[in-house]
């Protein structure tokens, strides 16, 4: 039982440096992999869409770039949160800790490593020769959008995995289904009928890759509409979620021993 | 027994588990069934039961980490910590950053932990190996880290489940002379154990489960007297059973 609600926070944020201390020491490039695995996949990406598969949108490898990297930040972020209570309960029957502390500390964990591949494609994206303008500061609203939405789908996903643990592969199955349906790899303007279009951007991570696309490419602000109403139903499912674990935190240490 | 003193009060809690048997069909285990007690400040309570009887269950409850299915906990404390060794330890982290999370874990804030980071490093003589990865460590050497961060930490109510043997002979000493200064010192503490002499020893009152309800509760020498007899008569029934058989 922690003293103070302040006490938690210090104990969430040491946890946070050590686990990132942690992961890193258990390859041999260590963070260097932060960066390669969003750089890996979209090469095979451009190689497989706009080389084999002669792709037609223009300038692919960047497109590639700004949707693969939100995208895969909100796969890696969600999957890892739907096990984080599962896979914390040697702590859980050992300490009394308020259970959305597990899947937001992987949520936080995520957007760290996150912070360093965004900089880092900014930096690829001036040596690339593309122009940085004042509208890239938009991107900020973007990112604090997309980490709100992560928020509350990890607190979602981590909630129901010890319920039903097959749950984690239902997870997996979707977000790899939500790539498809994200325009992570082609342009939905080229793909959809125009009145199905705006189906498909009620999708609120394809609207995201939207809008980054929007700032990163064509230098013009985002769509603050769309942003504003995926704020609103994450802050929402957050606040919704974090008073069922209020209710039902003492719940899960005997949910996942029994 | 005044409610004042108390820090913590349970009333007619029970705790059940639900075990799967087939995909729709669940069976149901009472752990936990009409207990109530109050705990009361300063003092050092006993749990003694037979193995299952809900010992370790009952920590949990009052540790705030299990829910009860029925009945009410009360805490009148701010802080109450289920001493365990290793608590949060991650391999591939230091001896130092180990120590640092897992006292923290226990109750203690970042500051306090690194105050008293060269007493736990002492007392775990671990001097040179502080800040290697505990993947190195031998078994020994582990619990002793982590025997010395319990040691170290403080809390309102101290909640103990047989941890006071461990690492080699020497260490084992030291460690249960330090753990019994502890216990005998104004902290209020719950100690489940096997060993009817530490019990005897250390506790004031104590509690006795007997498949997960309240036998007993009372002085120490009163309920180990009555627990004793109750296990000489098991064992003399347990016997005619076999001759009969």
């Amino acid at each position: 039982m922690f003293i103070s609600r302040v006490h938690l926070v210090e104990v969430f944020f040491t946890k946070l440096v050590f686990n990132l201390k942690s992961e890193a020491s258990q390859t041999y490039l260590a963070y260097i992999w932060w960066i390669l695995e969003p750089a890996l996949m979209s090469v095979v990406f451009y190689v497989v869409f706009d080389l084999f598969l002669a792709g037609r949108v223009p300038n692919f490898f960047i497109f590639i770039i700004c949707g693969q990297i939100p995208f895969l930040w909100f796969s890696n972020s969600v999957n890892n949160a739907s096990k984080s209570i599962m896979d914390a309960h040697g702590l859980i029957n050992q300490a009394a800790i308020p259970k959305p502390f597990f899947p937001m500390l992987v949520v936080f964990q995520d957007a760290f490593k996150q912070a360093i591949v965004f900089t880092t494609m900014i930096i690829f994206f001036k040596i690339y020769g593309m122009e940085i303008s004042w509208v890239w500061l938009s991107l900020a609203v973007i990112i604090l959008t997309q980490l709100l939405l992560i928020s509350a789908a990890a607190l979602l996903v981590a909630a129901i995995t010890p319920f039903l643990p097959d749950f984690k592969y239902l997870v997996s199955t979707t977000t790899m289904a939500l790539m498809f349906g994200s325009g992570v790899f082609y342009s939905y303007k080229d793909v959809l009928l125009p009145q199905h279009q705006q189906f498909f951007l009620m999708n609120p991570v394809a609207n995201l890759i939207k809008n980054y696309r929007h700032v990163l490419m064509e230098n013009t602000l985002p769509d603050w509409t769309a942003l504003g109403y995926i704020c609103l139903g994450s802050l929402a499912l957050i606040f919704i979620m974090t008073s069922y674990y209020r209710r039902t935190d003492t719940l899960y240490a005997r949910l996942i021993t029994q | 027994m005044t409610a004042t003193t108390a820090v913590m009060e349970l009333r007619d809690v029970a705790v059940r588990y639900k075990t799967r048997k087939s995909f729709f069909r669940h069976d149901y285990f009472t752990a936990l069934e009409n207990i109530s007690f109050s705990i009361i400040k300063g003092e050092t309570l006993g749990v003694i039961g037979a193995n299952g009887c809900g010992k370790s269950t009952l920590l949990k409850v009052l540790a705030n980490i299990y829910g009860v299915d029925s009945g009410e906990v009360s805490w009148y404390c701010q802080q109450v910590s289920l001493l365990s060794l290793t608590l949060g330890f991650d391999p591939e982290l230091s001896g130092r950053d180990n120590a640092i999370i897992s006292g923290m874990l226990l109750g203690s804030r970042r500051q306090e932990v690194l105050n008293k980071l060269d007493e736990i490093i002492e007392f775990s003589e671990l001097h040179e190996f502080i800040d290697n990865p505990i993947k190195t460590y031998s078994s020994g050497m582990l619990s002793r880290l982590g025997f010395s961060v319990a040691l170290k930490m403080e809390s309102e109510l101290l909640l103990i489940d047989e941890v006071l043997a461990v690492g080699d002979n020497k260490f084992m000493d030291s460690a249960k002379d330090a753990m019994a200064d502890k216990i005998n010192s104004d902290q209020t503490v719950v100690l489940v154990s096997h060993s009817l002499s530490q019990v005897k020893m250390l506790c004031d009152r104590t509690l006795w489960l007997e498949g997960g309800k309240l036998q007993m509760i009372g002085p120490t020498d009163h309920v180990l007297e009555e627990y004793e007899l109750f296990l000489r008569n098991d064992n003399q029934s347990s016997v005619s059973h076999r001759l009969i058989e």
